[in-house]
């Protein structure tokens, strides 16, 4: 059986439809390939936290997902930051089982980064992609109305652009199917609305090959 | 009354909040009463959108707390419009003095919840609680388990509720986060379907002052039976029109429920679960998984608690040698010291030749989700007093216990 648990750590409101973006399209990818697949928010993280860590969850699996109504993901398998700073704030690592991948927007280097990271010897990889940069990403304030936030709340994942990753998203997004293989790559590309920055960081990924595990 | 676009049956994925909405954007509302309240807010932030976007021509009233929100619904209802509200939790609680009004005017209301833990503590998870405290107030009141259930309860509640025999306000509940924020793939119909099902809705005496009838007006002692026994008779006559709702739902949608008690591997079972709500989606892998290890065990999960299918629970739960109840909900000091479902399914097999042995689980109560270890420990016990012929606990604490 092949069950992989994917969390996203991103900032509340400000940041949360990057966040949904991600899980929602790889759920939505995995479905397309004939898994079983969910994404979901955090429940406690979702009323109005303006820029506190929030959490998004995405679950692949090639069997029926029996957990399906679990709130939180206790083992996840990659790790994504949406925001770079956010790599010394808590263990967003608890719970990864041996062979993790930490996947990070940041313009700093993985040998940079990885001191960190807690715990990253569960990590068989730490990605890092400057993912505000190739997203041409200026300042999220002043985006807001262009990305089509709901500013006031997130409760019921309110937005007005229905589009998938036209933003800082699309990278990440890159390099997690990239590094992982999560889902083809071939299913997702074309709900990605930024396309460019989607190819643009397939080139642009430090990877820092760290501890596999056997299979 | 502008008619809704015409729609053609298509499948999405949406989470049950959201699938609460689409049902009272299908059965084309004309008044919305709303105030937010965790979990159930997505419904009503989706309606909103929904009318702003000019999907849906509703009044969409924005109430300054729950107590307005009902009244809003009870006078909309009275004029005759079909009206939409909500809540969640300490919400339904603050509404609670407009229950027995606006059933008592036969005005029917129809009401989503999303359940939420009573304070304390203050808590998002779903405990049924809160529905369940107003079940005596005259209100249909039934739980779905996943999204597209939540969608089409709300269709045929309406259904239900406006049938001229019955005229009962509903109360459309599904828990918190387990169906409200999980998605899942949600079949919404075709317009000419619900169009067939659901006719335009039409109270007998609407307040018109071209028609002057009083509503709920001051009435002397004497009055009181007659008028209780007429709304006792419309909740005990509502039992077909539920029937015959559930089965013309059928007929035009393609899917079929069980009104009151949905079976699960019950065929050759000797101990089963009795719940409502979503805990049955993990109670069947577990038991499917029980059933690989041989085990006779079975699930019968309470679809309509109001009114109360007392003999179809008292036929179908004597069949067993231990029906184990799953609460999710706080009957503090009651029959059971534990939930109050238990004495329900107690009352209903007072008069049963074969009574089985009845055990209490309190079970996710703080909305916790109820994982498959516990679904495996909890038939355990209930082996264990087959096993006996007897109850050495009544009520059991999932959790606290070896």
């Amino acid at each position: 059986m092949s069950y992989t648990e994917l969390t996203v750590w991103t900032r509340g409101i400000i940041m949360d439809k990057e966040g949904r973006d991600i899980v929602n399209s790889i759920s939505a990818s995995a479905r397309i390939e004939g898994k079983y697949a969910q994404a979901m928010e955090n429940y406690v993280d979702n009323p109005d936290r303006t820029n506190c860590p929030t959490r998004k969850y995405c679950r692949v699996s090639d069997q029926v997902l029996e957990n399906e109504l679990t709130y939180e993901n206790e083992h996840p398998n990659i790790v994504v930051l949406v925001e770079g700073t956010m790599v010394k704030g808590w263990d967003y690592m608890r719970g990864m089982p041996p062979g993790g991948t930490l996947v990070i927007n940041t313009h700093y280097t993985p040998d940079y980064m990885i001191r960190f990271v807690p715990g990253a010897e569960r990590l068989a990889q730490l990605v890092c992609v400057d993912a505000a940069k190739i997203a041409d990403h200026k300042w999220l304030y002043y985006r807001l109305g262009e990305l089509g936030l709901d500013r006031l709340s997130t409760e019921g994942a309110a937005e007005r652009n229905k589009s998938i990753a036209p933003d800082i998203a699309a990278p990440l997004i890159a390099a997690v199917v990239q590094t992982t293989g999560i889902v083809k790559m071939k299913t997702i590309e074309p709900m990605i609305a930024n396309k460019h920055a989607f190819q643009v960081a397939l080139n642009e990924l430090h990877i820092m090959p760290l501890n596999p595990v056997a299979v | 009354m502008a008619m809704l676009a015409e729609q053609k049956k298509r499948t999405v994925r949406i989470n049950g909040c959201v699938a609460s909405a689409q049902a009272a954007k299908y059965a084309d509302v004309d008044v919305i009463a709303a105030y937010p309240i965790r979990p159930y807010t997505a419904t009503m932030m989706a309606l909103a959108q929904m009318v702003a976007n000019g999907e849906l021509d509703a009044e969409y009233i924005v109430a300054d707390s729950e107590h307005s929100q009902l009244s809003i619904a009870h006078g909309a209802a009275s004029s005759g419009a079909r009206v939409f509200t909500g809540s969640s939790g300490v919400g339904v609680q603050f509404a609670y003095e407009l229950y027995s009004p606006i059933s008592g005017s036969r005005m029917p209301v129809q009401m989503m919840i999303a359940d939420r833990t009573l304070d304390p503590p203050g808590d998002f998870g779903s405990e049924h609680t809160d529905a369940l405290s107003t079940r005596d107030m005259g209100w249909i009141m039934g739980w779905s388990c996943d999204a597209q259930e939540a969608f089409d309860n709300h269709l045929i509640a309406y259904r239900i509720g406006e049938d001229p025999r019955v005229l009962l306000p509903q109360m459309v509940c599904q828990d918190g986060f387990f169906v409200s924020h999980i998605t899942g793939d949600v079949e919404l119909p075709d317009t000419g379907q619900v169009n067939e099902f659901l006719p335009p809705y039409k109270h007998p005496y609407p307040l018109d002052p071209r028609h002057p009838v009083s509503h709920g007006p001051q009435i002397m002692p004497e009055q009181g039976p007659p008028l209780q026994l007429e709304r006792a008779r419309a909740m005990e006559e509502s039992m077909a029109v539920i029937e015959q709702a559930h089965d013309e739902f059928a007929k035009i949608f393609g899917r079929r429920y069980d009104p009151w008690v949905e079976e699960f591997m019950t065929d050759d079972a000797e101990v089963v679960f009795f719940l409502q709500g979503a805990h049955a989606v993990t109670a069947r892998f577990a038991i499917q998984h029980m059933r690989d290890r041989g085990l006779k065990v079975g699930m019968a999960r309470l679809r309509t608690i109001r009114p109360y299918p007392t003999d179809r629970v008292k036929e179908v739960l004597s069949k067993f040698k231990v029906v184990g109840v799953i609460e999710t909900n706080m009957g503090l000091g009651s029959v059971s010291s534990g939930g109050s479902l238990y004495a329900e399914v107690c009352a209903a097999l007072y008069e049963s030749q074969k009574r089985p042995l009845v055990l209490s689980f309190m079970a996710g109560m703080g909305g916790e989700a109820i994982v498959l270890k516990e679904f495996y420990w909890m038939t355990e016990k209930m082996l264990d007093a087959q096993r006996r012929g007897k109850i050495e606990k009544r009520t059991h604490w999932v959790g606290f216990e070896e």
